[in-house]
């Protein structure tokens, strides 16, 4: 169960990796956490997760698992937090940022109801498509609108129509890091007052505390910075009330209060 | 910031431990977390709890801080999950099993809508009443009935009279963990279905992961664990949010 230390003195970029590096990375897939001990998460994982995963995330979560961009994808820890903040904040009209092959979308479709909404974005359709058979054997496709593309050009157009201001109960952002702070700048007219922006890996694997001479993968040392700054953005927002939670990789939970 | 490792080896029970145990045990609180460092927990209360604390939760938090019991408050990230949780949840009739001080009791009624309301039971009203000039002077003390005792007689009077069954949206225990399965049994009746039992230190420090013969009593949290999980009436989901809640949502 332990991660392999080795990855973490790696410095090479996702991209151009050879086979072997990559196979690493995906052992840690599951096992990784921000908690004190790989055992302190699989035990959460055991105990409450998997025995109440719905049979088609636990399907979507081993078809991902064999992609080699697996790395990216919502833990199933997350997934089934966000299926319960849908429910316990009776959501209906939602977003989502960031799909990749749709763990976290499926956890959202379930959650809704019948004529619940999801406007989703994704640069890329062939991760969506990976998963969109498990999610329309689910039968909660219907309620997924994908757009395949950047998300900032959709966002502008809906900002730029008054009428769709404070019509999303739940947006939820898992995309690229140094776009969150522009993102945001859309979605906190977007979202309803009293509704939820929700954005994920504000934690950063635990870097966001990690000394600037620490051995860190590329992309993550990249991204820090972003995720730094959001973080404090975020904090200073007076539009909004925060709590950021230790599921996953971190999520910061954003309710608009004005 | 870092904790003193030389607690983790002590096996005292918290009665009759010396003084200098005890000081040792409260420079822990505030740094205790279920989180891969101290650092990371600091960062995350740093960044985003203590700048948004209300006044009030900071004042009741420093009194809190002195009394020697200490180490049973909920801690800051904790409280401030509640507070936004009852809000999401538009909570409006409450209630609170182990109060202490009263930290979690005031970030729940500030949430509070202005005539929402708080059961509240602890066994001990003179805790209670440490917090309480600081809960009245946030205009919020009249949200709260305290009751002094033991919980499970009060919640055997509620559920015998089919009136109360579904009328509570939120419910946080947050007290004698050997007695949360009993308070289980009641408290699914009296929360409404689409309500929220919450049930705190679920995660015990970490040491539901411990060898079987590690000091901390665990067997009553892993049972609880195992029940919680295995109850159709519920959804649930393990936060290791403070000393880790479960969050319970009633299906039926």
């Amino acid at each position: 169960m332990a991660t392999t230390t080795t990855e973490a003195t790696k410095a090479s970029p996702t991209n151009g990796e050879d086979k072997q590096s990559q196979n690493l990375r995906h052992q840690e897939v599951g096992h990784k956490s921000l908690l004190q001990s790989d055992d302190l998460y699989q035990y959460i994982l055991e105990t409450s997760v998997y025995p109440r995963e719905p049979e088609s995330m636990k399907e979507l979560r081993e078809v991902t698992a064999k992609h080699p961009w697996n790395i990216m994808t919502t833990s199933a820890d997350e997934g089934q937090f966000l299926n319960m903040l849908i429910k316990l904040v009776n959501a209906k009209n939602t977003m989502e940022i960031g799909v990749y092959t749709g763990y976290s979308l499926l956890a959202t479709a379930l959650a809704l109801p019948e004529d619940g909404k999801i406007l989703a974005m994704d640069v890329n359709r062939e991760n969506y498509e990976l998963g969109l058979p498990i999610i329309e054997k689910a039968g909660v496709a219907h309620k997924i609108d994908f757009r395949e593309g950047p998300a900032l050009p959709v966002l502008d157009q809906l900002v730029a129509d008054e009428k769709n201001h404070g019509t999303y109960d739940f947006i939820f952002v898992d995309a690229d890091k140094d776009n969150y702070i522009n993102y945001h700048k859309r979605l906190i007219d977007l979202v309803k007052v009293g509704g939820v922006i929700g954005y994920d890996n504000t934690l950063w694997n635990g870097s966001v505390v990690a000394p600037p001479d620490a051995p860190m993968r590329k992309y993550v040392r990249y991204y820090r910075d972003f995720v730094l700054e959001l973080n404090k953005a975020l904090a200073a927002d007076p539009r909004i009330e925060i709590c950021m939670l230790p599921v996953g990789d971190g999520i910061t939970i954003c309710r608009r209060i004005s």
